[in-house]
């Protein structure tokens, strides 16, 4: 990772904005329980349990392969996408079981947006990329929709750069502008959770770094967890990092306290580098 | 020996020998092509330019000597024995002769067009001024001198002399004049005959057949029948109108004959109506003949065909084309395009999709006979005839769809070419990446919503590819078109100005039908073959400028979309 060498963990500034979290304390957005994923015979996720904490952001990290996209595309049911997954356990999001027979999947999509590794934008204009969740709802009101645009686009802090030229093609814009695109165009809907499946990995350090002040900035409306392979970001962005290794879910606290003293061996020999 | 060996694996190791022998054929493939278009573009539009016309004296060995008024066509050496078996006396000494085809015209004075002269006998050629050609709306051309012109049968003007002097051109203005008049009074007829009279008929068919509805069912009271009787009674009127005026113009159009001494000598008295164009070939500087020769090209693309299409323009036969190919292009693109997202995007991946996918692969080699046949049987014979009798019963037994039209033709290219925009629309739907897709179904798009506003539109170029590939295939297509509603002479375009304005019902002209039968079923071949290349020519200027406005689309399309080469 290009941009694991420019920051280094700043960890007395961690523990400066970090007091001590306690998933205890905090409201449950999501909570994951006993859930099995199957690639036709192959365990992908072999029972995992946890609950991601409303307005925070949790990152799950954990070496390629470990299930942690997989877990992540779960949340709002991207998997249903692949021929041949099967899933057991659940999953609810506010007591509601989002794999329960009968759920609207699209609208739980609107709830739970993603934003993926590689930036997405539509072959449209800025404006209509950011408008097309909201047209997908049936508004078409110009000024509703121009009103949520600029409001979205400024969430993603990509408003100044675009104004002059909302009309033109997305495809014309630098990857980390596109990325924000896709964001503005996911917090547009706005969702409840934003699932955000290692959004800087193909990005430059720069763009990383944008990246990483807007999930701090999102954090105050959305509930967020974020996919990375990168635990410096991890460390820099979330309240609560998940790890997890083949399947498994080895250990989830507070980010301080998992990246300072983790409990489990697995998760001390993958922080410091041993495997992975 | 040894060294010289070793270059050479050296050089096909090297990979020189691939690229030259890939140069060389694509080199040959664009030879053949440009060869083969500037083949039928040399033959086909060299029939316009006004031919200098010759006049020759013309002796075989033994035989009479006789003069010769003619168009040169062509050129061929022949063996003498040959020439000698067909009874010509030729001297010993000669091994090979060369032959020319002069157009002599003057059909209905010598029963034909052509006749073959060897040059060797050929004497005293000239090309004198006051030759002149005429173009007649029968008979084919005809050559000779303008004698004198008659009004009423009254001489107006005339001359003796068969050169340029002031009296022969003062009786050659005169005749220009006579034509041109003529032609005046030509459009006027055609105008009444095609457009007004056959408003009135088409209004009157209308009323029969809505009389002979009402009796069908049962409905035809008294009052009904008087309606339409005064309905027909004020048709009628107008068309005794228009033919008293027609007959008016018809007396003024034949008032004027002309007398022309043909190459015999003989003096023979024609109409001027017959003349289409007259004009002195041998007196045409090159400035004038060029303004001629477009003027020709124009009516060949905007006139209707004369003399059993060998003459005349191919309008008709344009328009047929075109509108049967955009008439295919929107039946078949909406159903290929259908076919193919729901191939690709809602069936499940197993065997019985990959049969019907290699089934639909699989129609495109279908030979094309086979779908006329199939168009004929099915969509004529079976659709048409239900058709007919649950909507036109009042037309029966003369059939309406139960025929071959428009229609039926279109329907059967555009399931000739479907095969085609299906495998080119699910190669492009394939070809979107799927994190677009991802994207637009993680913001609670429906499958179908990301369809409609995402992929399709991305797919778009990949079917206008198919399209472009339908298009070339459709508008080249002659076989099925014979069985399904082509003619070789609509009396009518399939578009015009009476309700309901687009006659799907109605058979119409082809250019590649009519390459076939002026070709082949025209009883003058040598006459029609320019106009054969000519049409074939026009045929892949038609296709190509299809294809361009189709390629044309595809490229701002492509200008829009494209994310996919991202």
């Amino acid at each position: 990772m290009s941009d694991a060498k420019t920051h280094s963990i700043d960890i007395s500034a961690m523990q400066r904005s970090q007091q001590a979290l306690r998933i205890e304390d905090e409201k449950v957005c999501l909570s994951v329980n006993d859930l099995h994923l199957y690639y036709g015979d192959k365990e992908a996720l072999k029972g995992v349990n946890m609950v991601i904490p409303e307005k925070k952001v949790t990152a799950f990290i954990g070496p390629s392969g470990c299930g942690k996209s997989t877990l992540l595309r779960c949340f709002n049911r991207m998997n249903d996408l692949v021929d041949g997954c099967r899933i057991t356990g659940e999953i609810n999001l506010r007591d509601e079981n989002i794999y329960a027979k009968g759920t609207d999947v699209a609208e739980l999509r609107r709830r739970v947006g993603m934003v993926f590794q590689k930036p997405n934008p539509f072959p449209k204009s800025i404006y209509e990329n950011v408008a097309y969740g909201l047209r997908i709802q049936g508004i078409n009101k110009k000024r509703l929709l121009d009103e949520t645009v600029e409001w979205a686009l400024r969430s993603a802090a990509l408003w100044d750069e675009v104004k002059d030229r909302l009309h033109e093609s997305a495809l014309g814009m630098s990857g980390g502008q596109q990325q924000r695109l896709v964001i503005a165009r996911t917090v547009a809907v706005k969702p409840e959770v934003l699932l955000l499946d290692e959004p800087a990995s193909a990005l430059d350090p720069i763009s990383t770094l944008k990246i990483e002040e807007l999930i701090h900035e999102l954090k105050n409306e959305f509930t967020i967890a974020i996919v990375t392979h990168n635990m410096q970001q991890a460390a820099r962005v979330s309240d609560y990092t998940a790890f997890m290794y083949m399947g498994d879910l080895v250990e989830f606290g507070d980010t301080n306290s998992l990246f300072t003293n983790p409990s489990k061996q697995q998760t001390e020999d993958y922080i410091t580098g041993r495997y992975g | 020996m040894k060294m010289k060996k070793k270059s050479v694996s050296e050089w096909v190791k090297s990979g020189d020998p691939w690229v030259w022998l890939n140069a060389g054929a694509v080199a040959i493939s664009v030879i053949m092509v440009l060869g083969l278009l500037l083949l039928i573009a040399v033959r086909g539009l060299g029939h316009f330019w006004p031919a200098d016309v010759v006049e020759s004296h013309y002796a075989l060995p033994g035989e009479s000597e006789y003069n010769i008024v003619a168009e040169r066509v062509e050129s061929l050496e022949v063996p003498a024995a040959q020439l000698r078996e067909a009874g010509i006396d030729i001297p010993d000494n000669h091994q090979l002769m060369q032959r020319t085809l002069m157009k002599t015209g003057n059909r209905d004075v010598y029963g034909s067009d052509f006749r073959w002269v060897i040059d060797e006998y050929i004497t005293n050629t000239q090309r004198p001024d006051m030759l002149f050609t005429a173009e007649r709306r029968e008979w084919g051309n005809l050559y000779g001198y303008l004698k004198a012109v008659k009004e009423d049968g009254q001489i107006t003007s005339q001359t003796t002399d068969l050169t340029p002097t002031d009296s022969a051109l003062a009786t050659w203005a005169v005749f220009e004049a006579s034509i041109e008049r003529a032609a005046g009074i030509y459009d006027q007829i055609h105008d009444i005959e095609k457009g007004d009279i056959g408003k009135i008929n088409y209004a009157l068919e209308r009323i029969r057949l809505k009389q002979r509805r009402l009796e069908l069912e049962d409905k035809l009271t008294p009052a009904a029948e008087a309606d339409l009787a005064v309905e027909r009674s004020q048709y009628d009127e107008e068309y005794k109108g228009l033919q008293q005026s027609l007959i008016d113009l018809y007396q003024a159009f034949n008032r004027d004959t002309f007398v022309v001494q043909v190459m015999d000598g003989s003096e023979h008295e024609m109409p001027v109506a017959k003349i289409v164009h007259a004009y002195r070939a041998n007196a045409m500087n090159v400035g004038q003949k060029m303004s001629f020769y477009f003027t020709k090209l124009w009516e060949f693309l905007s006139d209707e065909p004369r003399e059993a299409n060998t003459e005349g323009g191919v309008f008709p036969a344009i328009f047929g084309t075109v509108m049967m190919v955009l008439l295919m292009t929107v039946l078949v693109t909406p159903f290929g395009v259908v076919a193919a997202v729901y191939l690709r995007e809602y069936a499940s991946q197993g065997w019985v999709t990959r049969i019907i996918r290699i089934a639909v692969n699989n129609l495109a080699g279908v030979p094309s006979i086979v779908y006329g046949v199939f168009g004929l049987g099915f969509f004529i014979y079976f659709l048409g005839s239900g058709i007919d009798q649950a909507f036109f019963p009042e037309a029966l037994p003369s059939p309406t769809f139960g025929t071959g039209g428009l229609m039926w033709a279109s329907i059967t290219l555009a399931l000739l070419t479907v095969p085609v925009v299906i495998v080119a629309t699910e190669e492009g739907l394939s070809r979107i990446p799927r994190n677009v897709r991802e994207g637009s179904l993680a913001l609670g798009a429906t499958k179908a919503e990301t369809l409609w506003r995402v992929v399709l539109p991305m797919a778009s170029p990949a079917i206008m590819t198919g399209v472009i590939l339908a298009v070339a295939r459709a508008a080249g297509e002659v076989a099925p078109l014979m069985l399904v509603g082509v003619v070789k002479l609509a009396p009518s375009l399939p578009l015009d100005g009476n309700y309901p304005f687009i006659h799907l019902d109605q058979k119409f002209m082809h250019l590649g039908f009519h390459i076939y039968d002026v070709g082949f079923q025209s009883p003058n071949v040598e006459a029609a073959r320019p106009l054969v290349y000519a049409t074939a020519f026009l045929l892949v200027l038609v296709i190509a400028l299809l294809n361009l406005s189709a390629v044309t689309i595809r490229n701002h399309l492509r200008e829009k979309y494209k994310s996919l080469e991202m």
